[in-house]
């Protein structure tokens, strides 16, 4: 048995090597970075500041914008995420013929690298020959181009809808494995009863959806709170209407103040942190469908 | 007539479902076989007269200044996807093994801290890493880009496999100790070929990761020998949207693998996916 756990940290040491050195050593040096004035471009006036850049972080205008920016987006995807994965998944449950093919129509926005999602609604809400703009001016609504993404709140709503649209699969699928291990029986048992298929969604499937409906929750305010890739392909590393992580980035790469980014990491990281706890504890629960 | 009724109703909603799922990609084909003069004009035709494959004849032409940069950035996906392959499948099968069959000090600690691992976001060890690239002289390296998306993928690989193993039956391998197999030896001989269906599910996935990722490239290796066919995408969506048919033709070829890989795949994908979120 001795020799067994030797063997055992033996297969352990691959992973640990790498996680410890491109995860949790780079994790304590970011806190260390932070309490730093570091700026790259003034190597030789690097020093030891405490929690000044954090206190500085907390007076930022530009901090704050971006944070409530951040809510915003979280707040769309988790609406909107939320509402069509519960749709998307009732529908894969069906047992029509072509689910099949549904349920592989469904998976696509899944797969697709999140810059290229971006570069796909890009062209939806483009002014001058997007989807969006055609279908107005072909129903005369508008006489005008609408400059969809010119304004704040215009595009916290799409970059909300696009993140949404490409994590809802993943939702719909946590969702479905859910609804097909409640047993049949219980319906059999409502039907009886003469309850209509309407009742039945919200009388015993919805409530017995809360397990994955954390996991669903968690993910999709955890891809709220990540999103980059898109918006560098919406609308690029521009200041209106900018979230935690193209802020975090600016400061970080485009001005190399690299101990104020990473006070800003460690702000967001404690953030998502507080979320991610809930994640796992649906994880390490054993979550829906068991 | 309620049959009639009830029958047009699903194909109605089957037909929104669809639109909804794969009309925005539809729409940025439309846009990459476009002819310029056709999209800016006034009128209002959604489908072109005049389509042109044109956009991909010159991404995919190595002659072509675009189709050179192009052509490079899908050369460094596959890079990046087999190096990351090859280096985190063997790693995370092993730890996953070690996790799951193994009883040692330090068992419990240790999966708490892959599950913790799990969601810690990327940016949040992106700053040192790149400082540590940087003095180690590794920027613009596919091999060490690749060792950092093992990182990220590896506690969640490791979860997925872990739980799978957990469901084979101890008895088969206690079968082949009695014939005097060690652990290493079970774990080859037994533990492996019942992991076939987990090992393609995350062969899978880490593909798919591998491939989306943008951000750290971005930052780790973003030279023209490095950077992959996401990044380039990208870059002709912000510099060049004046061809937005060049960027749109680009963007449906760096969608094409993973859709369609997830398409075929789709039970393998979903079966991954839901053995790490729903079981535990």
């Amino acid at each position: 048995m001795k020799q067994d756990g030797k063997l055992a940290y033996g297969f352990l040491l691959p992973a640990s090597i790498i996680i410890l050195g491109t995860v949790f050593y780079p994790i304590v040096k970011t806190f260390i970075y932070s309490l730093q004035r570091y700026k790259l471009t003034q190597p030789e006036n690097k020093k030891f500041i405490g929690f000044q850049n954090y206190i500085e972080i907390f007076k930022s205008q530009d901090f704050q914008y971006a944070f409530f920016n951040t809510i915003i987006i979280m707040a769309v995807v988790i609406f909107i995420g939320f509402i069509f994965s519960i749709i998307t998944a009732v529908i894969l449950n069906s047992k029509i013929k072509i689910s099949s093919l549904l349920t592989a129509a469904a998976v696509i926005p899944w797969a697709l690298p999140p810059v290229v999602n971006g570069i796909v609604w890009k062209f939806i809400f483009y002014s001058d020959f997007g989807f969006m703009n055609k279908i107005l001016f072909k129903l005369s609504l508008i006489q005008e181009p609408v400059k969809w993404l010119d304004g704040r709140y215009g595009t916290l709503l799409i970059i909300g809808l696009t993140v949404a649209w490409r994590v809802i699969p993943f939702c719909a699928v946590v969702f479905l494995a859910n609804m097909q291990s409640i047993p049949k029986e219980i319906y059999e048992a409502a039907e009886v009863d003469g309850a209509n298929e309407i009742k039945k969604f919200f009388n015993i499937t919805m409530p017995l959806l809360m397990p994955s409906a954390a996991i669903v929750l968690t993910n999709l305010t955890m891809s709220g709170i990540n999103v980059f890739d898109e918006i560098v392909a919406l609308v690029g590393f521009r200041n209106l209407g900018q979230p935690l992580l193209i802020y975090n980035y600016t400061q970080t790469f485009s001005y190399m103040n690299f101990g104020y980014g990473s006070a800003v990491t460690y702000i967001i990281m404690i953030a998502s942190g507080f979320f991610g706890y809930f994640y796992i504890r649906s994880l390490n629960k054993g979550g829906g469908a068991v | 007539m309620r049959a009639v009724c009830k029958k047009a109703g699903i194909i109605f909603i089957i037909m929104v479902f669809l639109i909804f799922t794969l009309g925005p990609i539809l729409w940025c084909f439309i846009v990459s076989i476009s002819p310029e003069n056709e999209m800016f004009s006034s009128t209002v035709n959604f489908i072109p007269n005049n389509p042109t494959f044109q956009n991909y004849a010159m991404l995919l032409n190595i002659n072509t200044a675009q189709g050179q940069i192009f052509i490079r950035g899908l050369v460094n996906s596959l890079k990046a996807v087999s190096v990351t392959l090859i280096i985190g499948l063997p790693i995370s099968l092993m730890t996953a093994y070690a996790l799951s069959r193994f009883k040692f000090k330090g068992r419990e600690i240790i999966r708490g801290i892959l599950l913790t691992t799990i969601v810690i976001p990327v940016f949040t060890t992106i700053i040192p890493l790149y400082a540590i690239f940087s003095d180690l002289n590794i920027l613009d390296n596919i091999f060490w880009l690749s060792i950092v998306y093992v990182s990220s993928f590896l506690p969640m690989i490791t979860w997925v496999i872990s739980n799978y193993i957990n469901g084979i039956p101890v008895e088969l391998e206690e079968a082949a100790y009695l014939d005097g197999c060690g652990k290493v030896k079970a774990f080859l001989l037994i533990i492996i070929p019942n992991s076939l269906p987990i090992i393609s599910a995350v062969i899978l996935m880490m593909f798919l990761m591998t491939w989306n990722q943008y951000q750290i490239p971005l930052i780790l290796a973003s030279s023209l020998d490095t950077k992959p066919l996401s990044m380039v995408a990208a870059e002709f969506s912000s510099k060049d949207m004046i061809k937005y048919g060049m960027t749109a033709a680009a963007g449906i070829l760096a969608l094409l693998p993973p859709a369609a890989a997830a398409a075929i795949f789709r039970k393998s994908l979903i079966f991954g996916f839901t053995q790490g979120a729903v079981k535990g």
